[in-house]
């Protein structure tokens, strides 16, 4: 036997094949699809070792194998073998190993302690159809055995398969047999992946009796306390009052819950130390300086406060778990979104589907709790087809393949539309990939009479878990994910999300809002219930909680690791004590598992006992007390005084060639089969969906939903993504992302009155080390310009930031060729989602043009902006001169435009987003399967002079639109005094015909070509 | 004024009440999202209602086969009623994951008037992934499905990663030769699709989109009808909008074809 199989590999369970020593007799169902049928599965595998490796195997076919852990007789078993889990016209299935022919044979399974989604799911189906319970010790376990055909192949290929395709060692064990070494009537034997702590819960104190020893236990037990917070918590728990406080309890020094408490409450990714910090401002070319005390503060409450003034529909900010904008008089909507980066790095599908479906727990948050209506996502990694020498934990295609499926049936199976994303390689995503979720919500304007977005708590309030139960795992995920990846970094807080038993919670917490029965709703994502009740309880001023009473996947946690654990899929509750009864019932008729933990209180502290015995009593203002600011220094150097400079180019004497392979681009080129996977039309709401246009192939500029059935008012959302710019100036970085997401969504028929904005950023360590991280300076200058800009074309354009997360840490460590180790940083980068409210979808207007013979409008100056371009990169260049935003005068046009296409003028819109011009202009022929006759010389620029540049030149504020001639008079005048000009006309002829400024033709390519070439590359994946 | 009560099924994952609902409610009908559990323990009995809506969702997370463990909760606690509803001639509509789960009930096909028998199966896609995608459908214009009454050619999208049809050649003939195959995928032109990705999404055998029962009162399908509920669902809308402002095509009326499937339903017991 060959293969990974350590025993010992997870100290906190033991792994076991039966050896009849056990009370319970296992038995194992192997289940396959008839030979005749098509495997799918078992053919993707074949498909991706041919693919990916190289490796070709004449046949792969998989064998699902149920292993059941509990006491049942032959004739239930025989039972559930034929009528849960076998389907008689498709498959067959066995006790003993199905003979299905193999010259290799890879078994891949959970290590213990990981969700086993489909086991639990087979205990629901196996109680029902037996009518009987299992025991706590009882479970399912379900695992598979692909049968790879092709006698050529070799072990190390099968292992590469096995390690490289369908097993991660974090989450999953696998073996490998040899024909030889196959035991046909023992078959992979019984494997049991029960996880057995043989713990006793200890509460364990920790000594303070110097800042070293306290600074030791912190790193010894991945505390990831900062050392500037550690003197205060000394001196918190040396303070005489204190002390004498706590002794009444039975408290001494503190415990590792209290620890563990402060820990999260204060780590990076909760408490946003990062963007609350001091940070010195220099500009070393002009000497300037200037000290910005609390980015969050000054660049993104601050505007929000003030627009929030100004716009009467924005109706919650800055405070919930989501953001509340006002949808109609009787509908709010609800946004955030957040980052899954860390996990994900490690285990693709895991970190993803835990990503996605947790980000959905923040609007069902929100207020007195929202249903969710749609999500999105964003990728990026490093270059899908790298083949360098650095060594990521996962290769870039492998981890992007993961992400996409996880974020897929975390989205699909929670019933929720994924409309919207993006994709991005760039070599710096190799470090660590980012993976962005978002999710939108709607929730009724009042709950029984109350304000939705209004909740607090009272002191007697019953404190509620409701949801998944707690095990080991995601400890220490939040302050995992404020470290920088490394080997080192513990594989412990990667879960694999379950969107069944969330979606069941959903519903039900619906019902219960509507019955009045909520006070307060927030959910258990970082820090488990240490953050969501510390959180709470701050309302009530003090809670009293009982651990014992929280439900435990496993027996044998320790009281800290139940506080701090992050197994997802939970809420926290607040209710009256006379709505429990009712509360109760509800939750069982949706079959989710509620538990009261204990009581709000007013007592000021936080007070936790386990079996009545104390092990957390801690004053909730502790955490107002006075820890020390995180200071930056700051050192912006200009792109000038960085090296950078334009390139010396010609112009390219073959525009077609460029064109073309400019549309194969990685970064540009048609995703379209990881649209077409995620359930974009599910609730019935889709109005402008991914992908439109005559061949329902390209992409819209911004989706929009109909949330609430039978009104004909819409919401349209966008995002935008742009970190290349960053290589020259985060700032023109940060306001071309938002002004392309705001000119996405004025394409599609927004209201330029309400656009409703959130950023996401993800900065690598911006922390000065000499060392460690010598740019530190300039990385952090970088994001003091980010959220300047963030501030200024906020308040230029109008946009307050519903919500918003911060990620920082995104850098990696990988071993190179000769066993050295690479820093990798990514790009610094920003995800900005925008909204708004359309008073009439029927107003909506997609990309493509819609009749020949339509004139062809370009609003918005084209300027010399190649710089970090598209165009540049696929050169080898980054230049210098970054696109910028004239905010007054793109928001004249947006209004203009947004006035004539409430008048009806318009046919088609489109922004020129990146890839310039040319791109744009081939993204509407493809759109409308029509050709378009352009004369480049009409198009309004200032400086850009060449054709090369009007081409490709990424200049922000501009759109492409198509009108129906008899409305040109009417259109022009419109948009007299405005950067707006006919550059020609759509033509029957289905060839895209674009003229130079000398007049002659540098451009002509039938419409199916450019298809060809933005398809092609990922045009095989399905 | 219609008294017709649809009762739209609902919880274990299950996720298209809303919009199902709402499409009744176009079709004239009360609808009403019903928990499953409600139906178990009696607290709504499922005599009020002459249509049931098994819909679309991931029950029980469509781990170990789409629609299995809903089927198998349901025949195990109120098998009796679910039969004694289609005998007391009333209406049952099976949409994707609900599909699945009619399928693996054996509400579907019920040959020989045998509504036990799993004797079809709905598998996974021949491209080996879940896909959204909007569909041409050409209806069995003298199939006994009531649902289809007076359609023959329209789109639907399609949401599923396991609708490949599959049945034995045997069966498959006698599903023809009854006319119980309502819905094939085609091509644009209505042409049959003949296995065409993705014309045919999924890889069913004789393009086959949905089924009924001999009686035409027991249909299931995988493309989603609640779906298409409003003109501007259609991934076309906004180039016939442009068509009709020119004068060039008439403004959508009417219900859509997705409505019209449920209406046929309601119209069944009303007219």
């Amino acid at each position: 036997m060959i293969g990974r199989f350590d025993t010992d590999s997870d100290p906190d369970a033991r792994w076991y094949k039966y050896q009849g020593l056990e009370t319970i007799m296992p038995s194992r169902i192997e289940i396959t699809l008839k030979p005749d049928l098509l495997d799918a599965e078992g053919e993707n595998l074949r498909r991706k070792a041919r693919d990916y490796f190289g490796i070709h195997t004449e046949s792969v076919r998989t064998v699902n194998i149920v292993t059941i852990d509990a006491a049942l007789t032959d004739e239930q078993v025989e039972q559930v073998r034929t009528e849960i889990f076998t389907n008689p016209v498709t498959q067959i299935s066995s006790l003993a190993p199905l003979a299905v022919y193999a010259d290799w044979i890879i078994w891949v399974g959970f290590r213990p302690g990981v969700r086993d989604n489909a086991g639990a799911t087979a205990v629901e189906a196996m109680e029902d159809l037996l009518g009987i319970r299992l025991g706590r010790e009882e479970a399912v376990y379900t695992s598979k055995r692909y049968c790879l055909k092709g006698n050529h192949l070799t072990e190390t290929e099968v292992q590469k398969i096995a390690s490289q395709l369908l097993a991660n060692d974090i989450i999953q064990q696998w073996k490998i047999f040899g024909a030889r070494n196959w035991n046909p009537a023992e078959g992979v034997g019984i494997i049991i992946p029960k996880v057995r702590l043989d713990h006793v819960p200890t509460l364990t104190a920790l000594a303070i009796d110097s800042d070293a020893t306290l600074q030791r236990l912190s790193v010894e037990r991945n505390l990831a306390l900062n050392p500037n917070d550690v003197p205060i918590i000394r001196a918190y728990f040396l303070d005489p009052r204190v002390r004498a406080e706590r002794i009444k309890v039975g408290l001494a020094d503190p415990t590792d819950v209290e620890l563990e408490y402060i820990s999260q409450a204060r780590s990076d990714h909760c408490n946003h130390n990062t963007f609350r910090g001091l940070f010195y401002y220099r500009d070393l070319a002009t000497g300037q300086t200037e000290t910005i005390n609390n980015l969050f503060k000054t660049c993104i409450q601050a505007p929000t406060l003030d627009l929030q003034k100004k716009k009467p529909w924005v109706v919650s900010v800055l405070w919930d778990n989501a953001g509340v904008g006002r949808f109609d008089d009787r509908h709010y909507y609800t946004i955030t979104g957040e980052t899954h980066n860390s996990p994900s790095n490690m285990e693709a599908y895991g970190g993803a589907i835990t990503g996605i479906v947790g980000v959905y727990r923040d609007p069902m948050g929100t207020g007195r709790g929202s249903r969710l209506i749609m999500g999105s996502y964003g990728f990026c990694v490093g270059p899908r087809d790298y083949a360098g020498d650095l060594k990521a934990h996962l290769h870039p295609r492998r981890l992007l393949d993961g992400v996409i499926e996880g974020v897929r049936d975390g989205g699909n199976k929670s019933g929720i539309p994924t409309p919207f994303g993006q994709v991005l390689f760039d070599h710096g995503y190799m470090g660590k990939c980012l993976v962005f979720v978002s999710a939108l919500g709607i929730m009724p304007a009042t709950v029984n009479g109350e304000p939705s977005e209004q909740k607090t708590i009272l002191p007697g309030d019953l404190v509620i878990m409701c949801g998944g139960r707690v095990g080991k795992d995601g400890i220490h995920g939040v302050t995992a994910s404020s470290e920088t990846f490394s080997e080192h970094t513990p594989a412990g807080h990667v879960q694999i999300g379950d969107p069944y038993t969330q979606k069941k919670m959903h519903d039900f917490l619906l019902e219960a809002r509507d019955e009045g029965l909520i006070r307060f709703i927030t959910d258990n994502g970082g820090g488990g219930l240490s953050s969501s009740v510390g959180e709470t309880a701050l309302y009530s001023n003090g809670c009293a909680i009982e651990l014992e009473n929280v439900p435990l996947k496993y027996a044998g946690l320790d009281q800290w690791e139940i506080w701090v654990s992050e197994s997802q899929e939970r809420m926290t509750v607040a209710i009256a004590p006379e709505n429990e009864k009712r509360f109760f019932e509800l939750s069982a008729r949706h079959a989710v598992e509620s538990t009261v933990i204990g009581r709000y209180t007013d007592s000021g502290k936080l007070h936790i006992t386990y079996n009545g015995k104390t092990c957390a009593y801690v004053d909730l203002d502790l955490m107002k007390a006075g820890f020390p600011q995180w200071r930056f220094e700051a050192e912006w150097r200009s792109p000038q005084e960085r090296g950078l400079h334009e390139p010396v180019l010609s112009a390219p004497d073959d525009h077609n060639g460029v064109l073309l392979d400019l549309l194969g681009r990685p970064n540009i080129c048609s995703k379209e089969w990881i649209i077409r996977q995620y359930d974009h039309e599910v609730q019935g709401t889709s109005v402008i969906k991914p992908l439109m246009g005559a061949g329902r192939d390209t992409l819209s500029d911004a989706v929009v939903l109909r949330p609430v059935l039978g009104s004909n008012r819409g919401l349209a959302f966008s995002q935008a993504m742009l970190p290349f710019y960053s290589r020259i100036d985060a700032y023109h970085m940060t306001t071309c992302t938002i002004d392309e997401a705001v000119r996405r969504l004025i394409a599609v028929g927004g209201d330029p009155d309400h656009i409703g904005g959130v950023d996401n950023f993800c900065w690598p360590t911006i922390q000065y080390d000499p060392v460690a991280n010598p740019d530190g300076r300039f990385k952090a200058a970088q994001l003091v310009r980010s959220c300047r800009a963030l501030r200024e074309l906020c308040l230029a354009y109008g946009i307050p930031l519903l919500s918003g997360k911060d990620s920082m840490y995104v850098d990696g460590h990988l071993p190179g060729r000769y066993g050295e180790t690479h820093k990798v940083s990514a790009l610094e980068s920003l995800q900005f989602s925008a909204t708004s409210v359309i008073d009439d979808i029927l107003r909506c207007i997609t990309l493509d043009p819609k009749a020949d013979g339509d004139l062809v409008y370009v609003i918005g100056l084209t300027g010399n902006e190649l710089g970090a371009s598209e165009y540049y990169d696929m050169l080898g260049y980054v230049g210098s001169r970054v696109p910028q935003v004239q905010a007054e005068a793109f928001m004249q046009c947006y209004r203009a435009l947004a006035q004539a296409m409430a008048n009806g003028w318009v046919a088609s819109a489109h922004g020129i987003y990146r890839g310039g011009l040319g791109v744009h202009l081939a993204m509407k022929a493809m759109a409308g399967r029509m050709g378009m006759d352009i004369d480049l010389s009409a198009v309004p620029s200032e400086g850009a002079g060449r054709n090369q540049v009007l081409l490709y030149s990424e200049s922000a504020g501009r759109l492409i639109v198509t009108i129906d001639p008899r409305r040109r008079q009417s259109f022009e005048a419109h948009f007299k005094n405005l950067p707006a000009a006919c550059v020609g006309r759509v033509i029957p002829d289905a060839r895209l015909k674009i003229r130079g400024i000398e007049g002659k033709t540098i451009i002509d390519i039938p419409v199916p070509a450019l298809q060809e070439a933005w398809h092609q590359r990922f045009g095989d994946l399905t | 004024m219609s008294r017709i009560n649809a009762l739209v099924l609902t919880g274990y994952g299950l996720n298209c009440d809303m919009e199902t609902a709402y499409a009744f409610e176009q079709a004239g009908a009360n609808s009403r999202r019903v928990h499953i559990n409600a139906l178990i323990d009696g607290a709504i009995a499922l005599d009020e209602f002459q249509i049931m809506a098994f819909i679309g969702g991931f029950s029980w997370g469509d781990d170990h086969g789409a629609g299995v463990i809903q089927a198998v909760r349901m025949r195990t606690n109120i098998g009796d009623k679910l039969l004694a509803f289609i005998e007391q001639g009333k209406l049952v509509i099976g949409i994707c994951n609900g599909f699945q789960c009619l399928v693996n009930l054996g509400l579907l096909p019920g040959l020989d008037g045998d509504y036990t028998r799993r004797s079809v199966a709905l598998t996974y896609n021949d491209c080996g992934n879940f896909r959204n995608d909007w569909v041409h459908l050409k209806a069995e214009t003298d199939s006994p499905c009531i649902f289809t009454r007076g359609m023959t050619r329209f789109e639907l999208p399609v949401r599923h990663g396991e609708g490949k049809f599959f049945a034995t050649a045997d069966l498959h003939h006698r599903l023809a030769e009854n006319k119980q195959i309502v819905l094939r995928y085609a091509m644009p032109e209505g042409l049959p699709a003949r296995g065409a990705f993705p014309f045919n999404p999924n890889g069913s055998i004789d393009d086959i989109a949905g089924i009924c029962d001999p009686t035409g009162r027991v249909f299931g399908l995988m493309p989603h009808p609640e779906a298409y509920n409003h003109w501007t669902n259609h991934p076309d809308w906004t180039r016939l909008k442009e068509k009709v402002k020119r004068g060039q095509a008439e403004k959508p009326a009417g219900v859509t074809p997705g409505v019209r499937i449920l209406k046929n339903a309601v119209d069944y017991f009303a007219g």
